[in-house]
C-alpha cells in the first residue's frame, strides 16, 4: 500500500491528531456546511432580500417580505400571516401541555416498574411511533369528521342524534392527531429523566411526611426537569411547523403556518414570502433552545 | 405486579386487624395503604387508556383495509381481501414504493458512515467548538421539516441549479431526496453511536494500539465489533425515517414521486381504500421490523439514548 513516498506522507499525516480530527469530523462538517448550515444561510439571506417577478434574487437588502407578511387591508392581526402564526403556537402549546400530563403517568409507571411489562408497553408505544407519520395523521382522518368513525359509531349507538361538531374537522381534531404524533417523544424523554432516578428519594420524602403532592412538587418535578424540558421542545417545535396533521385534520378551515409557507412555496414559489414566513419558526426555536439550554445540556436532548 | 392487584376485599381483611390494635395512627396507615393502591390503580388505568388512545385509529383503519365498507364502519358489509389486491397491483404506487426504498437505503448509508466518522471524532478526540459540533449535528433532528425542505429547495432550485456543470444535477429528484434525506438521517446515527463509544472502554483501544495495531486495525477488530449493533441501530433509524418523510420530500421531489407522496395525492383525490390497505401493510411491516429488532438488540436503549441500561 505505502510504496510511493507520497502516500507515505499521507498516511503519516493522518496518524497525526488534526490528520485523525480531519478524517473522522471532516467528511460530515462538510456535508453539513454545505446541506445544512450553506442552505440555512440562504433562506435567510433571500428573506431579506427582493425577488423580481422571474424569481430571480435582486441583491438588495430589503424588508419587503417581513411587509408582506403583515401587509394587506386592514391592521396587521387580521392578515391570514400573523392569524396562522397565533394559531399555530396556541395548537402547539396545548399540545405540549397535553402531551406532558398524558405521559408523565406513564413514563413514571415505566421507570418504576421494568421489567416484562415494560417491553410490552414500549412496544406498544413504539410500533405507532415507528408507523409513517403520514400514516397516523390519515388514521385520524378517517376518525374524524361528520361522517367520520367517531360520529357514526356514536350515532349508531344512539349516544348522540346528530354529528358532534367537537368530532368534526378542525382545531380539536389538530390537536388530537399532533398529540397522538409527537406523544412517544414526550414519553421517551420524560423516561429518560425518570429511570435515573433514586425512587428511594420518593420513599424517604414520605416517610418524612411530605404528602404525595409536596413529593411530586419538590422531589420528582425537579428531577425530571430535563426531560420534562427536551420532552416539550421535541413537542413544541414539530407541532409548530406541522403541515400534515393540520392539513388533514383541519380540512381547509383552518390554516396554520407550515400550510401557509408550503402553499405560497409550492402554488407560486414566492421564495421571499416563505423564507420570511420560516424565520418565525427558526427563531422560535432559537429562542426554545436557548432558554433550555439555560436549564439542561445539549447531552441531556439526547432523546429521540 | 401481582400486589398491585389485591382486590379490595384483602384491603378490607387487613383494615380489620389493623383496627383491632385500635390507635388513632393505626387508621392514618389504613387510610395510606388504601389511598396508596387506588393511586396504583389509577395509574394503570391511566397508562391502559393512553394505549388505547394510541391504537384505536390504527386499529380501525386496519379493520377498514379489510371491509368491503373502506371510509367507515357502518354499515358493515363484510370482509375482503381486493383492496390489498388493486394496492399490490398500482403500479404507480408501487414504483414510488421502490422509490422510497432505494432512496431510504442510499441516504441511510451515507448519513451511516458520516455518522459514524463524526461519533468517532466526538468521542475520541479533543478539538475546538466540539459542543458547536455536536448540536450542529443534532440540528437536522430539530429543524422542522418545512423549514428544512424550504431551505434546500430554495438552495437547490435558485442557487445551485444555476452553476454552470453540475447545475443540472441539483434540478429536484432523486439526487435531492437523497441529499436532503442523508442530512435529516445524520443526527440518528450521531447519538446513537456516539452514546455507545461513550460508554466503550478506551483503554481497550489502547491495549489494541500498544500491541501494534494500527489505527485501521484497532478500529476494524475492537471498536467496530462492539458499536455494531449501535451502527445497526442507526441505520435503522436514518433508513426509517427517510422512509416515513413526506414534507421534506415533497418540497425537493421534484417530478419524482416517493411512496409518502402518492399517498398525499391519493388521499387528495379521496382512494381511501388503497389508502387503507398500503397504510396497513406498513403498519404491519413496521411491526415485524420492530419485534425482530427488539428481540435482537436492544432497541429501547438507543431509543432513549443516554437513559438506557444496556442490561435491561
Amino acid at each position: 500500500m505505502g510504496t510511493s513516498t507520497e502516500s507515505d506522507d499521507t498516511l503519516s499525516f493522518l496518524r497525526t491528531e488534526d490528520g485523525k480530527l480531519l478524517v473522522t469530523a471532516g467528511p460530515s462538517g462538510v456535508w453539513l456546511g454545505l446541506l445544512l448550515l450553506l442552505p440555512l444561510t440562504f433562506m435567510i439571506t433571500v428573506s431579506f432580500m427582493n425577488v423580481n417577478d422571474s424569481y430571480n434574487i435582486v441583491w438588495q437588502p430589503s424588508l419587503e417580505n417581513y411587509g408582506q407578511l403583515f401587509g394587506g387591508q386592514g391592521p396587521f392581526w387580521q392578515t391570514s400571516f400573523f392569524e396562522s402564526l397565533l394559531l399555530s403556537y396556541f395548537v402547539a402549546a396545548v399540545t405540549t401541555v397535553l402531551c406532558l400530563t398524558l405521559a408523565f403517568p406513564l413514563a413514571y409507571l415505566l421507570a418504576r416498574k421494568g421489567g416484562r411489562l415494560f417491553k410490552i408497553v414500549i412496544f406498544l408505544v413504539l410500533l405507532p411511533f415507528f408507523t409513517m407519520y403520514l400514516v397516523r395523521a390519515y388514521s385520524w382522518l378517517l376518525m374524524f369528521g361528520p361522517s367520520g368513525v367517531l360520529n357514526a359509531t356514536l350515532l349508531q349507538l344512539g349516544v348522540i342524534g346528530e354529528p358532534l361538531g367537537v368530532l368534526n374537522f378542525g382545531v380539536p381534531a389538530i390537536i388530537v392527531g399532533l398529540t397522538h404524533a409527537y406523544f412517544p417523544y414526550m414519553l421517551l424523554s420524560l423516561y429518560a429523566s425518570l429511570d435515573g432516578i433514586d425512587f428511594s428519594l420518593v420513599e424517604a420524602a414520605r416517610d418524612l411526611g411530605a404528602s404525595r403532592a409536596e413529593v411530586l412538587i419538590d422531589v420528582i418535578l425537579p428531577l425530571a426537569l430535563p426531560g420534562i424540558i427536551s420532552g416539550s421542545l421535541f413537542v413544541f417545535v414539530p407541532s409548530l411547523g406541522a403541515f400534515i396533521t393540520p392539513r388533514f385534520l383541519g380540512q381547509g378551515k383552518v390554516l396554520m403556518i407550515g400550510q401557509l409557507i408550503e402553499e405560497r412555496i409550492n402554488s407560486l414559489y414566492a421564495i421571499g414570502y416563505g423564507s420570511a414566513a420560516s424565520m418565525f419558526i427558526v427563531v422560535t426555536i432559537v429562542v426554545a433552545f436557548g432558554v433550555a439550554f439555560r436549564y439542561v445540556s445539549v447531552d441531556e436532548l439526547g432523546g429521540v | 405486579m401481582a400486589t398491585e392487584t389485591d382486590t379490595a376485599e384483602t384491603a378490607d381483611g387487613r383494615a380489620g386487624q389493623e383496627t383491632a390494635t385500635a390507635t388513632v395512627g393505626a387508621t392514618g396507615l389504613l387510610d395510606h395503604e388504601q389511598r396508596e393502591r387506588l393511586y396504583s390503580r389509577l395509574l394503570y388505568l391511566i397508562a391502559g387508556l393512553l394505549l388505547v388512545f394510541l391504537w384505536i385509529p390504527l386499529t380501525v383503519m386496519v379493520f377498514l383495509s379489510f371491509a368491503r365498507n373502506s371510509s367507515t364502519l357502518f354499515p358493515f358489509e363484510g370482509f375482503t381481501v381486493e383492496h390489498y389486491l388493486a394496492t399490490f397491483a398500482d403500479a404507480g404506487l408501487m414504483g414510488a414504493l421502490y422509490n422510497s426504498v432505494q432512496v431510504a437505503t442510499l441516504s441511510a448509508t451515507i448519513a451511516t458512515v458520516l455518522g459514524v466518522l463524526a461519533s468517532l471524532a466526538l468521542a475520541r478526540r479533543d478539538f475546538r467548538f466540539k459542543q458547536g459540533f455536536r448540536t450542529f449535528g443534532i440540528l437536522p433532528m430539530i429543524v422542522p421539516g418545512v423549514v428544512l425542505g424550504i431551505a434546500l429547495l430554495i438552495y437547490f432550485r435558485t442557487l445551485l441549479s444555476g452553476l454552470p456543470l453540475v447545475g443540472d444535477l441539483f434540478v429536484p429528484g432523486f439526487l435531492t431526496l437523497v441529499l436532503t434525506h442523508s442530512v435529516y438521517g445524520f443526527p440518528f446515527v450521531l447519538l446513537i453511536v456516539s452514546a455507545r463509544l461513550y460508554t466503550f472502554d478506551e483503554s481497550l483501544e489502547e491495549a489494541a494500539r500498544d500491541l501494534g495495531a494500527g489505527p485501521l486495525e484497532t478500529f476494524k477488530d475492537v471498536t467496530f465489533p462492539v458499536v455494531a449493533p449501535a451502527i445497526g441501530a442507526g441505520f435503522l433509524f436514518a433508513w426509517i425515517r427517510s422512509f416515513e418523510d413526506f414534507i421534506r420530500a415533497f418540497f425537493v421531489k421534484g417530478t419524482m414521486d416517493v411512496l409518502t407522496t402518492a399517498m398525499f395525492s391519493m388521499i387528495k383525490y379521496g382512494a381511501a381504500p388503497k389508502m387503507n390497505a398500503i397504510s396497513s401493510f406498513i403498519v404491519f411491516l413496521i411491526a415485524i421490523v420492530l419485534a425482530v429488532a427488539m428481540n435482537v438488540g436492544n432497541v429501547t436503549e438507543y431509543v432513549a439514548a443516554g437513559g438506557g441500561d444496556p442490561d435491561e
